[in-house]
């Protein structure tokens, strides 16, 4: 760890911190030569280096120059602010000094993953200077505190959904669900038993529902979508769209009632459709996922009738007639069953094509494996004159008793054979008269790229998780969305259902591909961080409004003209030395903090608490510098 | 690589919401591009006055890229008062003899990779074959219109 300390006259006193970020940053720019430089600036007191600004001990060495008085503002460049900028704001409160005389530099994102070399270094270094040109003019901020209404709004009535929903009311929290469905229990109750538990899931989804359901906090709207949006958290205001029950069924009394493969049918209201408005504090984000739909003719689905998705195979296994004698679907017995693992994801660019948005699924989905060896499992032991055949490209049962699942698979001679990525399974008519109407072939890995041929009368894909189309959503509350089109958490570990949208969090399945305990799992994450946000009965925004210095402020209204949020700027009458003067104020809580006000002002009297045009003049000074 | 930091300087105005995070997608997809590129993070960039942008020239910056959310800004209507400030702000470029090309305004979402690297690209051409701001400044910039 390098130190650099000297003695500077600045009223200013600034502590540089520069991450190592365990190799990231250090393995590409020269982390002691900026530190060395850094600590010749002006205002700079100190200029430390650390492995990892962000643990215990790289915060421990703030805080402790915070309390030792030697510096009075902080920078630490390090990864995105997204990442750890809340996590520095926090050691600066622990320090006792307030937390806005902050000021982060961005030199892994923006330097060391795409630049290398002493340009790396050198880009970093003005960076960094640019921070502290900024740090040198900020000022104590007092964050605006507001009213946090004591109510969560849940978009999504699956598992997830349902598991928050429970978790929520049973802390007291008024909960309003609204499922764009007639249906609760999502795609979970789309199965029939669970892996690896073999648990069913209409047990699983109907107890969790009726548990919501019967809670007198808890709001169940089916058939309803949100079509409007606006506010902020502790405040948001959701307009719904209430629709037809398009279930198909008659409409249930009391409490509802399971239909298989639809889900949990909830009592109907009795205004069918309508438009209504929910004042809401926190909302969770529960929308899920949506099976992969294989292209037409991609191992032969849609071409020909004995290809079917692994869901329709589960549903067609469950509604099969109980009995004896051997496995047959459609009154046609199925002899050898052909199943071809991650069909949808996994995809590699060259290799598998993109669909119409040029988009493809890189992500593996993660519970396939499982779920296609329970599947296998499952008619090994209920038809053992069945055989099943396993075309995959690397078993990932990765969870909890999951590895069982293939043990287990194996031990029931179920078969498998190994492809790679460009080379699939070739799935086409069997010539051959020996009943199955299909023949899967393969280059087998396991036996050094031999060519197998397997008959089939029965292909099941295993198909992948895909995210489920809600762009309304992401258009109306500016939901950030990863590469791999998932809702995007502000940090897988350390802030992993919270979005950058502070008071919107998420759960379960529209985030990532997640099994059904996983997604409970995430359901009750989510309740518990909406709680936290709701807990104090009020929550604390950035500061970052408009500020008008009334020594400057000369009334002429420009301001007020070119506010883009109407009330947030007004002009007030002022007795000043006894004469009366006109000069623009800000609604702290209607202010959105834009700025279209500050450039408007001939004075130069407004500017934005946090973001000031003059800090940005220093940071464009320091930037155009040479080095 | 010392010939491209000599380039000039190209400064990018990213959205908070939007560009921001997606300059971020593009680091943590490990894409380079030239390293003479600056980012400023900001809220909106409705904020800045069109002396700014003649200023920043002024300090040096070769090229600057504007890179808002578009018409999906979380703040309403701050994008078309802006573009319609980035429209004075070119009328006042051409006065005092500066290539108007300098200055973008462009839509750059928290995915948009490609697009920030072919915007980052395009503009480090043009700076490249225009060299500093200050050589093709009139010594004697006629009165701006306010």
């Amino acid at each position: 760890m390098k130190r650099v300390t000297k003695v500077v006259s600045s009223d200013s006193r600034v502590g540089v911190y520069i991450c190592h970020c365990g190799g990231n940053i250090s393995d590409h720019v020269d982390v002691n030569a900026v530190c060395e430089k850094i600590s010749n600036l002006d205002g700079v007191r100190t200029a430390k280096t650390n492995s990892f600004m962000c643990s215990d001990p790289g915060q421990e060495m703030i805080i402790e120059d915070l309390r030792s008085g030697e510096i009075d503002r902080v920078v630490v460049a390090s990864c995105a602010p997204s990442l750890h900028e809340a996590t520095f704001r926090n050691a600066l409160s622990r320090a006792g000094v307030n937390p806005y005389l902050y000021e982060h530099a961005n030199i892994r994102e923006q330097v060391s993953w795409v630049h290398h070399g002493e340009a790396a270094t050198l880009k970093a270094e003005r960076l960094i200077a640019a921070a502290v040109a900024k740090a040198r003019l900020l000022k104590p901020l007092d964050p605006i505190r507001i009213e946090a209404k004591r109510h969560a709004t849940i978009i999504g009535g699956g598992i997830a959904g349902l598991k928050a929903a429970k978790d929520l009311s049973s802390r007291g929290i008024e909960v309003v669900l609204i499922e764009k469905s007639p249906f609760l229990g999502g795609w979970t109750a789309m199965l029939d038993t669970l892996a690896p538990t073999g648990e069913k899931a209409a047990d699983l989804v109907s107890s969790l529902a009726r548990e919501v359901l019967e809670h007198p906090l808890v709001t169940i709207h089916s058939c309803s979508q949100v079509t409007g949006f606006e506010g902020s958290v502790g405040s948001f205001r959701l307009e719904v769209q209430k629709g037809p029950s398009d279930s198909g069924v008659p409409p249930v009394k009391d409490r509802g009632i399971f239909i298989p493969f639809r889900g949990y049918l909830p009592e109907e209201d009795e205004q069918p459709c309508k438009a209504f408005v929910v004042e809401t504090g926190v909302i969770v984000i529960a929308t899920g996922f949506k099976p992969y739909h294989p292209k037409n003719g991609e191992y032969g689905f849609a071409e020909f009738e004995e290809v079917v998705t692994l869901p329709r195979f589960i549903r067609m296994l469950a509604e099969r007639d109980a009995g004896e004698g051997p496995l047959s679907i459609g009154g046609k017995e199925i002899k050898n069953i052909a199943m071809i693992h991650c069909v949808g994801s996994r995809h590699i660019p060259g290799i598998h094509e993109e669909d119409e948005s040029g988009k493809l699924n890189e992500h593996c989905s993660r519970n396939c494996c499982s779920a296609t060896l329970h599947a296998a499992r499952l008619v090994r032991d209920r038809f053992p004159g069945t055989h099943v055949f396993e075309f995959y490209r690397d078993i990932r049962t990765y969870g909890r008793f999951q590895e069982d699942l293939y043990s287990k698979a194996s031990e029931s001679n179920v078969i498998f054979l190994r492809f790679e990525p460009e080379s699939p399974p070739v799935v086409s008519r069997n010539p051959r008269a020996d009943g199955s109407s299909l023949k899967v072939a393969v280059n087998d890995t396991l036996t050094f790229g031999e060519r197998v041929e397997v008959p089939a009368d029965l292909v099941v894909l295993s198909v992948g998780m895909q995210p489920s189309d809600v762009s309304d959503l992401i258009e109306m509350m500016k939901l950030p969305v990863g590469a791999d089109g998932f809702l995007q958490e502000i940090h897988p570990k350390l802030r992993p259902v919270e979005l950058s949208v502070a008071g919107i969090v998420l759960a379960g399945t529209c985030q990532a591909p997640m099994d059904t305990g996983e997604a409970s799992a995430a359901g009750s994450a989510a309740a518990v961080k909406a709680s936290a946000i709701l807990a104090k009965g009020y929550v604390e925004l950035d500061p970052f409004i408009a500020e008008v210095d009334l020594e400057k402020c000369r009334g002429n209204g420009e301001c007020v003209k070119a506010c883009l949020r109407q009330g947030a700027l007004y002009l007030k009458d002022f007795d000043l030395h006894g004469e009366k003067v006109r000069k623009a104020q800000v609604d702290p809580v209607l202010c959105t903090g834009c700025g279209a006000c500050v450039a408007v002002c001939p004075e130069n009297a407004v500017d934005i608490r946090g973001w000031t045009i003059s800090q940005y003049e220093a940071m464009v000074e320091a930037i155009a510098r040479e080095s | 690589m010392l010939a491209t930091q000599k380039a000039g300087k190209i400064l990018i105005l990213a959205t908070e919401s939007c560009a921001y995070p997606g300059a971020n997608a593009v680091g943590q997809a490990h894409s380079s591009y030239p390293e003479n590129v600056f980012i400023l993070r900001t809220r909106a960039p409705v904020l800045f006055p069109e002396r700014f942008y003649i200023e920043c020239f002024e300090k040096g910056i070769s090229g600057i890229i504007i890179m808002s959310c578009g018409v999906e800004c979380p703040y309403h209507g701050a994008y078309e008062v802006l573009a319609r400030r980035i429209d004075r702000v070119f009328e006042m470029m051409r006065k005092r003899g500066l290539d108007p090309t300098r200055l973008r305004l462009t839509a750059i979402c928290t995915v948009c990779t490609r697009a920030f690297l072919k915007e980052v690209q395009q503009m480090n051409e043009i700076v490249t074959k225009l060299g500093p701001p200050a050589a093709e400044r009139t010594d004697t910039p006629p009165a701006e219109a306010s």
